[in-house]
């Protein structure tokens, strides 16, 4: 299959495109961080922090995937924060938009889910679907784990 | 007369359908056979026509037979050839039925090469065989869709004319046939495209076998095709004919103008050709002949099976040929089932969707941990969700960390990207140790208390693992893992707690709680 095939040779290379990245950026943040800072500077800093990781894995795939291409696009938009925020209305709108589809042979309601979970895939086939399911599953495993490694490193 | 020739035709057909299959597997021997007979008879049949017209009348009703489902649902006897071989019977029946008297006609391995672009062992059989009719016939609904195909055949056809036999004449032929080919795809009229197409024939035949007639043809042949489609009318000298042509006429009037995309040399031949035949034949017919014409073709079109649903198969194996590989061969036969009119393309593509689907589904769930038991793609669905939304939780929740720990800013990436813990990382996330949507709800409790966790790391690190232990136990049961699982977890658990007693500085890391820690990463910790 094309995405297995693929995978395990670029697979390295994403992961230290988007670990060297990562770190950049939270260097970058910390050079700015105040001394005492408050509890809303931390949610600024953790917005900045989870919005780069994601833009940042979107941008290590190469070349880009459906799904990286909606999530940079996301963010660029600056739509994101608020996307991910509101839940509820992007809930609402993705539903609208797959329940025209007809195409959904599998549970409608677990195809909708998984349309709302993976970006991008509001418009997607189903097939298509699957595929970058399978795709930003597996880099979302690797981002974890590298996100994990660092939390560790700090906290050594 | 075409009315009752045809039913008279029609019903002999069935009869013949076996031996299309028998033709098929002795094809090889078919040939040979044919040519001797060609050859011992050419001279004589060629001037009578009543039978040639006879014989075209057979050749529309087996033309309306090649669409049938029988021929295009041959089963495996067919792979050697792979879809040529439908074809090839009914050539040789065509052969059967025209007798000699389409005997070694230029164009014939032409139309034999357009069916067949993509089957190298065919040309070798060609010039043997004479296939032009049926084979044209099965190939002008394809035409119609594939107009580019359509022209490089008319190319080669062009070519195959020009150089062996050095007749202009005949290329007009072949431009000609090729128009009327075009027109009666668009059409959709089977029955006077043989007619035609037959009466355009004669004329190349005449010219290639040297009778006398090619004689007289040179004779009168100004470069154009008008001499030769008169010829073609002179010598056939039948009513049936000139309805044909008649209703030819007309339709050549409609088709024209939409046929005109980029042929090059051959469309300007073509319509050239066209035009002169509208005005000969415009004149000379009368016009209710073009209605018993109409009705002609209705009744083929009522014998025939779905054509709209044949030309598809073909269409779609046209385009697969035209890529001229094994695979798509391989691949169409594979798909192809005996099963009526459930083996149109909708069907087949949509089994094809199905089978994509499956595999990927199979792909998932050996991404997605511990959901290899579960059978129902509802229930993998669900699987899949579940684990997405977790590994988009614990981005969340460790970008949440990251904000909260205070970074020692002095860290090595390398160190980071080393083997160990990319080997490490690879190794805990296929087995996640812990379903991360119960970690959320805690996260408010980390975000709280930012600044009397600022000071400490190691006070951060116990309190996240109390944390976690609170979250784990009352959710043991509910893991993937059995109890044994669940027990190493506890162990775990302890020799962590026993490690932040001696270390303040406690590791907080999912490895550590399945044990699936390399032993060097723990001897660093400790």
């Amino acid at each position: 299959m094309n995405t297995h095939n693929q995978l395990p040779s670029s697979h390295s290379s994403v992961e230290s495109r988007f670990a060297s990245g990562f770190l950049k950026a939270l260097k970058k943040m910390n050079k700015n961080r105040p001394s005492s800072p408050s509890i809303r500077d931390t949610y600024r800093r953790y917005n900045f922090i989870r919005v780069s990781a994601y833009g940042l894995m979107a941008s290590a795939v190469r070349p880009g995937r459906a799904w990286s291409h909606a999530t940079l696009w996301k963010i660029r938009n600056r739509t994101f924060h608020r996307a991910l925020m509101k839940r509820s209305r992007t809930h609402s709108l993705t539903r609208r938009v797959a329940r025209g589809n007809p195409r959904n042979e599998l549970g409608c309601e677990q195809v909708n889910d998984l349309r709302k979970l993976v970006p991008g895939g509001e418009e997607m086939k189903f097939c298509r679907l699957l595929n970058e399911t399978a795709h930003y599953m597996k880099c979302l495993q690797a981002q974890v784990q590298i996100m994990r490694n660092i939390v560790d490193h700090y906290s050594t | 007369m075409d009315i009752a020739v045809k039913d008279a035709n029609i019903e002999p057909e069935k009869g013949n359908e076996n031996p299309i299959n028998y033709h098929a597997t002795n094809m090889s021997s078919d040939w040979p056979l044919n040519e001797n007979i060609l050859t011992n008879t050419s001279l004589g049949i060629i001037p009578t026509g009543n039978s040639i017209v006879e014989s075209s009348v057979c050749s529309s009703a087996l033309m309306a037979d090649s669409f049938c489902p029988q021929i295009w649902d041959q089963p495996v006897s067919v792979q050697s050839l792979g879809y040529c071989d439908v074809n090839v019977p009914n050539n040789a029946r065509t052969k059967d039925n025209f007798g000699p008297t389409s005997a070694s006609t230029g164009w014939i391995p032409d139309a034999i090469l357009r069916e067949c672009m993509y089957l190298p062992t065919f040309p070798g059989m060609v010039p043997q065989s004479m296939p032009h009719f049926l084979a044209d016939s099965s190939c002008i609904e394809r035409e119609a869709r594939f107009s580019c195909f359509s022209g490089e055949n008319f190319g080669d056809m062009m070519n195959r004319y020009i150089v062996p036999e050095n007749l202009n004449s005949n290329s007009h032929v072949l431009a000609s046939m090729q128009g009327q080919h075009d027109v009666f795809a668009s059409g959709g009229r089977k029955m006077s495209m043989t007619e035609s197409s037959k009466e355009a024939f004669l004329p190349s035949e005449y010219g290639t076998e040297g009778s006398p007639l090619k004689n007289k043809k040179t004779i009168e042949s100004s470069p154009f095709s008008r001499v030769e489609a008169k010829l073609g009318v002179g010598t056939l000298a039948n009513d049936s004919n000139e309805v044909e042509f008649s209703s030819r006429g007309d339709q050549e009037l409609e088709g024209s103008p939409r046929e005109s995309s980029g042929k090059g040399l051959g469309s300007k031949k073509r319509k050239r050709t066209e035009q002169n035949r509208e005005l000969d034949e415009n004149n000379r017919v009368p016009e209710p002949s073009a209605e018993t014409a109409k009705d002609n073709a209705e009744i083929q079109q009522k014998s025939d099976w779905n054509p709209t649903s044949t030309s598809k198969p073909a269409g779609k194996h046209g385009k697969q040929g035209s890529q001229g590989s094994d695979l798509p061969k391989e691949e169409y036969i594979r798909v192809r089932a005996r099963r009526g009119q459930a083996t149109n393309s909708h069907s087949l593509s949509e089994r094809l969707r199905r089978e994509k689907i499956s595999e990927r589904m199979k792909f998932l769930q050996d991404l997605v941990p511990g959901c290899s038991k579960v059978t129902g793609k509802a229930v993998m669905l669900d699987e899949i969700i579940n684990y997405v939304q977790s590994l988009q939780r614990q981005v969340e929740f460790l970008s949440m960390k990251l904000a909260t720990v205070n970074p020692l800013l002095n860290f090595n990436i390398e160190g980071l990207l080393t083997k160990d813990t990319i080997q490490s990382c690879i190794g805990s996330s296929s087995s996640l140790p812990f379903p991360p949507d119960m970690i959320m709800p805690y996260l408010p409790l980390h975000q709280t208390p930012p600044g009397l966790i600022q000071p400490g790391l190691s006070s951060f690190g116990i309190s996240s693992n109390a944390l976690r232990r609170s979250i784990n136990s009352p959710f043991t049961s509910a893991f993937k893992e059995s109890t044994s699982q669940g027990l190493s977890l506890w162990e775990d658990e302890l020799h962590n707690v026993v490690q932040m007693e001696i270390n303040s500085s406690a590791p907080l890391s999912s490895q550590d709680l399945t044990g699936s820690l390399p032993p060097g990463h723990i001897k660093a910790e400790l």
